[in-house]
């Protein structure tokens, strides 16, 4: 895997990778001009999103790469699970505590193992 | 126009077919359709700091943490600190960041690299298409080409939950309140990552990526409308089955699919039944 790219590659990738970003933002916006909130399609669209954003956390908690990837499988659906619960038994629906119940117990899982 | 006739207008129209559908995102009779009465905010400016601190909160920490993390990810990977901390700067999409470095450190092709980001960028598309909508038609100009750099996940995530209760002519102000914070801090973490790896223990690096999908998975259970808690549901499913088909277009395979078979099935059997009820 010595084969990472060098010199002006990546910096050309970097730029490449920049514009093409912007550019989905960009056209949004073209495209938000031209759509009525109320519309069936804003409603699909927003049903599309979700899903997206569903998608990748979802990915990011199962299949991880990196660190998070050391934590057995289990713990880290647990945990979520235990966060969600945390959520949903709150009346105000605060984040900030299941957040930080949820962050503070996988450092303390680091910390033992 | 005092309230009870406004009211009593309102009785009156409820009978015959409304001339206009209602609004999506608001409550039928509530003060902000008249544009009168009492309003979250007094001010532009007032909605601005409202945003402004609501995002030295939870998304602060969030983004703070993953991009603290992207930074220590690069400086163990030997990558150019100026190359990291731009990409935050000038990306700020931290999934596309993560797709970046991991195949410039695979070696692929400049242009397989570029079209890999641009896919997992797609989702500002339907974020931004979802999001500007909801601003006041005189805010809807050729400015939100530039606002809408500041649109990351976390910022859209608030957005679409805190939308609903602004009045329309400040949500553009709290957005940018939101956004500007949120990316202003993501170069300094970026730094702040990259100088501090190697010296971070692993048990805080483990909290820091943990976060981020924490933060989103959380913000889900505050979606009110059915369709679209469908559609997290049949995405949360659907995106690891296809990331195991192929990586780099499993997020906008996942979310068209679940997407469309949510709205379907809103469309086929919850709106039917709700209309059932209500005739």
């Amino acid at each position: 895997m010595n084969t990472a790219l060098q010199g002006w590659g990546i910096w050309l990738a970097l730029f490449g990778a920049c514009i093409g970003t912007y550019l989905c933002r960009a056209i949004g916006v073209l495209l938000s001009g031209k759509i009525n909130q109320d519309s069936p399609i804003f409603e699909w669209l927003s049903a599309v999103t979700y899903a997206m954003v569903a998608a990748l956390t979802v990915r990011m908690i199962i299949l991880p790469f990196g660190l998070l990837a050391t934590v057995p499988m289990y713990l880290r659906i647990g945990l979520c699970g235990l966060c969600l619960a945390i959520m949903l038994s709150n009346p105000h629906k605060q984040l900030v505590p299941a957040l930080l119940t949820g962050t503070l117990l996988m450092m303390t899982y680091g910390l033992i193992f | 126009m005092g309230i009870t006739a406004r009211i009593y207008n309102l009785a009156m129209t409820a009978a015959a077919p409304p001339p206009l559908p209602p609004k999506a995102f608001l409550v039928p009779n509530s003060a902000e359709l008249d544009g009168k009465g009492p309003q979250r905010y007094t001010s532009r400016k007032h909605a601005f700091w409202s945003g402004f601190r609501h995002a030295a909160g939870a998304p602060a920490m969030v983004l703070f943490a993953g991009m603290v993390g992207f930074g220590a990810m690069a400086k163990t990977n030997n990558i150019d600190m100026w190359f990291t901390s731009l990409s935050s700067l000038l990306m700020f999409a931290l999934p596309g960041q993560v797709v970046l470095l991991d195949m410039v450190l695979s070696g692929s092709s400049v242009v397989a690299i570029i079209l890999a980001v641009t896919l997992t960028s797609t989702r500002f598309v339907t974020m931004t298409v979802t999001l500007f909508p909801q601003l006041h038609p005189r805010d809807r100009n050729r400015k939100l080409y530039a606002s809408v750099h500041l649109l990351a996940m976390t910022a859209w995530a608030v957005s679409m939950r805190e939308f609903q209760a602004i009045e329309s002519h400040h949500r553009l102000h709290y957005y940018l309140g939101l956004g500007i914070l949120c990316w202003a801090i993501s170069f300094p973490a970026t730094i702040l990552g990259y100088l501090l790896a190697g010296l971070v223990p692993k048990w805080i690096a483990l909290g820091l990526v943990f976060i981020n999908p924490l933060f989103f998975l959380l913000t889900f259970t505050e979606v009110k409308a059915t369709i679209n808690r469908v559609a997290i549901i049949l995405g949360g499913v659907l995106g690891p089955c296809f990331y195991l088909l192929d990586r780099d277009s499993s997020l906008l395979v996942s979310g068209v699919v679940a997407g469309t078979v949510a709205y379907l099935i809103d469309r086929q059997f919850l709106r039917r039944r709700f209309k059932d009820q209500s005739s």
